[in-house]
């Protein structure tokens, strides 16, 4: 009996891809904007990338182990969470911080939680938020681009533009292919815009994450950010907001995780407004330059409530 | 005999009240920042966990059930009262960093329960012995958790660096260290616990 | 007092401070009563009311018996037995009116008094809002929004935490970590999460 019947909590979705081709699908996406911020940032980018994959699947195995339970790192869920963590950490990080941050985002934010499907927090993101907490020296501590191999520190633009040390991009010497390009300090993942949304738009047409989330929080960001982002009303630089921070890569790549966003689209609508009300609201008013991970962390707290609020009614069925 | 340090001893593992009975926990998180503070507070609640068994097992025959509530939340309040007065004058260090958590000792649970399970129903020795080591086992619950959070969130102990060169994790001497560390310990204690049954 | 006061002291109260999950205030009832959505929801209503009309009430009897009378050092007495006697009077006033609302609050009643959420909240606004014995200005309708957000506060952590645990119950959580530390675990992150809110200011 109790091989036969499988219990699972949702969401139970029947593609034609498996987990570990979906997993895997969402690391190669991610893999150009990794390869460009080496590029931006040095070698010692790419050593805090390897470092955070490498301490999520050593860390995964063994708490797998110790639980007797098969091994399953080659799913690739391990991996990807390894690398967005990397992808939101700055690239000067201490090495053994990053190690850090990866061991408590697979070891308590996943694996206490019994693993992967089970979590209700973002693992790399909590393991973002843990670091943050922990060394905020070091966390807010970021280097020029192209100064390696001894860098020069330099602050995020939002940080400037945050603390009233300019008030446009333009007094910041960058331009908005700048942005674009990923040519400013910032996380190493964040920075190169461009290849984060080429590999969106390959999970868009891959079917592989869906346009209600991005598009959501993205556009909620969007319209705050114009309305009340500038020293007027309406006079917000909306490109800047959107291109400066950890928008692109938590829009597309954190919040529509499937396993810590609703199911339903409604839901999914109302999770992604919650995300970009938030991330405005930290930049404008908290103590942070950048919200997004908090925001996308705050929201997935209120996930399993979204889920059973916006559940679809059964048909025929009359309350 | 055996019974008397039973009484005494159950408190400081099999029902430790923090760790088992998970009782008692907002100041275990609150003032577990150091473990200068853990102490006193361990010292303040067992002080008033003693005295308050003592005399509510001393009524337990005269006062009527139907207003014993009010009756131990008013013995305990005047403990309390006696606590913060004396902390004041003699350590107003302490309690200003314990702060609204001495007079939140008149509603820590761990008081109040063993008032109504065990003082309200044992003789005056028993209840003595009891709320000693419970209060014994509360100190060192409360000890064990403010000296991970210190040596792990400042790098030091009672106050004394222990290693040069240690970077502190801030977040553990912030709220969610706490609750971390609390809930890691518990989770640790369930599985001593059941490796001991085994 | 401005709009920026009062969003301070709603943002202060509801995620900064927030009192299960910063404050360390009511985590019994947070742990107790968090398994369900609904229970969670009434306690969560129950508590707001409570903290609010006993900081109502302990700070009108703070103000005019134990300054004059010269009595402050009675105050935990005191402010325990104004909480205990209140909460037993709403539960005869409900009990008697609506037995409806009484079958849906009338259990958590008796649990709020031993909440030191409340007791809490009432120290706190003698602590925070008068200085030697007498009132700051504004004090009396500060004490009364600290008190009410704090429990608004309360009620969104404890909303959250029943979802969360709703949904954790379908799940294998590891054997010795279900039920109480993955709690504390949830409400680590959570608490992580609402760290993002430091340090605000308009």
């Amino acid at each position: 009996m109790n091989n036969k019947l499988l219990l699972s909590v949702s969401p139970h979705m029947h593609k034609k891809e498996t987990v570990s081709i979906i997993m895997w699908m969402v690391s190669l996406s991610l893999l150009p904007s990794g390869i460009a911020g080496i590029f931006i940032f040095g070698p010692k980018a790419l050593w805090i990338i390897l470092t955070c994959i490498i301490t999520a699947v050593i860390t995964e195995s063994g708490i797998l182990s110790l639980r007797h339970k098969r091994i399953t790192i080659m799913d690739g869920s391990a991996v990807l969470t390894g690398l967005l963590l990397s992808y939101n950490l700055p690239p000067d990080l201490p090495i053994w911080m990053a190690c850090i941050g990866s061991f408590f985002a697979i070891a308590i934010a996943k694996q206490a939680f019994g693993g992967l499907g089970r979590n209700i927090f973002n693992p790399a993101l909590a393991g973002r938020a843990f670091l943050l907490i922990a060394w905020p020296k070091y966390m807010v501590t970021f280097s020029k681009p192209f100064t390696y191999p001894d860098s020069i520190t330099c602050a995020t633009p939002l940080t400037l533009i945050k603390e009233g040390n300019a008030d446009n991009i333009y007094q910041l010497g960058l331009n908005y292919l700048d942005l674009f390009l990923g040519n400013r300090s910032g996380c190493i993942g964040e920075v190169c815009i461009v290849l984060l949304l080429l590999g969106a738009i390959f999970l868009l047409w891959r079917r592989i994450i869906s346009w209600h989330i991005p598009l959501s929080f993205i556009s909620t960001l969007a319209l705050l950010s114009w309305l009340w982002g500038g020293s007027q009303i309406a006079q917000g630089d909306v490109l800047f907001f959107l291109f400066s921070g950890g928008v692109i890569l938590g829009a597309f790549f954190m919040a529509t995780d499937y396993v810590t966003s609703p199911l339903t689209e409604r839901g999914q609508i109302i999770f992604g407004i919650g995300c970009g009300l938030l991330t405005f609201v930290i930049r404008k008013w908290g103590g942070y330059p950048e919200g997004v991970s908090f925001s996308i962390l705050i929201m997935n707290a209120v996930v399993p409530l979204l889920d059973r609020f916006c559940r679809p009614r059964i048909y025929g069925y009359i309350k | 005999m055996k019974g008397l340090l039973r009484e005494f001893s159950k408190g400081i593992f099999q029902e430790n009240p923090i760790f088992v009975i998970v009782l008692g926990l907002c100041p275990a998180l609150a003032v577990s920042v150091s473990l200068e503070n853990a102490l006193g507070m361990g010292l303040a609640a067992s002080f008033v966990l003693v005295f308050s068994n003592f005399i509510i097992s001393g009524i337990r025959n005269i006062v009527p059930s139907r207003i014993r509530i009010p009756c131990f939340i008013v013995i305990i309040a005047s403990f309390v009262t006696i606590v913060e007065l004396l902390m004041a004058a003699f350590s107003p260090q302490l309690a200003k960093q314990l702060g609204i958590f001495v007079p939140l000792i008149v509603v820590n649970c761990i008081i109040l329960g063993r008032a109504e399970s065990f003082a309200s129903r044992n003789k005056i020795l028993p209840s003595l012995l009891d709320g000693l080591g419970m209060g014994l086992g509360f100190t060192l619950a409360l000890s064990v958790v403010a000296a991970i959070r210190e040596v792990l969130g400042s790098g030091k102990i009672l106050g004394f660096t222990l290693f040069k060169g240690y970077l502190p994790a801030t977040i553990m001497v912030l709220p969610p260290g706490a609750l971390l560390t609390l809930g890691i310990l518990i989770g640790l204690t369930n599985i001593i616990k059941s490796k001991i049954r085994r | 007092m401005d709009a920026g006061t009062i969003l301070s002291i709603i943002i202060g109260m509801v995620f900064i401070n927030n009192f299960v999950l910063s404050k360390f205030l009511g985590l019994c009832p947070f742990l107790g009563v968090s398994r369900q959505i609904k229970p969670a929801v009434s306690m969560g209503l129950a508590v707001i009311f409570v903290m609010t009309l006993s900081a109502l009430l302990t700070w009108l009897v703070y103000r005019f018996v134990l300054v004059p009378l010269n009595l402050i050092y009675l105050r935990t007495i005191v402010f325990i037995l104004v909480i205990a006697s209140f909460v037993q009077f709403v539960e005869m006033v409900v009990l008697k009116k609506s037995p409806a609302l009484y079958r849906a609050l009338g259990i958590y009643l008796p649990l709020i008094t031993t909440n030191c959420a409340v007791l809490g909240v009432t120290v706190l606004n003698i602590n925070e809002f008068f200085v030697n014995g007498k009132p700051i200005s504004a004090s009396f309708t500060l004490s009364l929004m600290q008190s009410f957000f704090a429990g608004v506060g309360f009620t969104l952590a404890l909303l959250l935490m029943s979802g969360i645990r709703e949904r954790l119950d379908l799940v294998d959580v590891p054997r010795h970590f279900s039920g109480i530390p993955i709690a504390f675990i949830v409400a680590s992150l959570m608490s992580l999460a609402f760290m993002g809110f430091n340090g605000f200011r308009f």
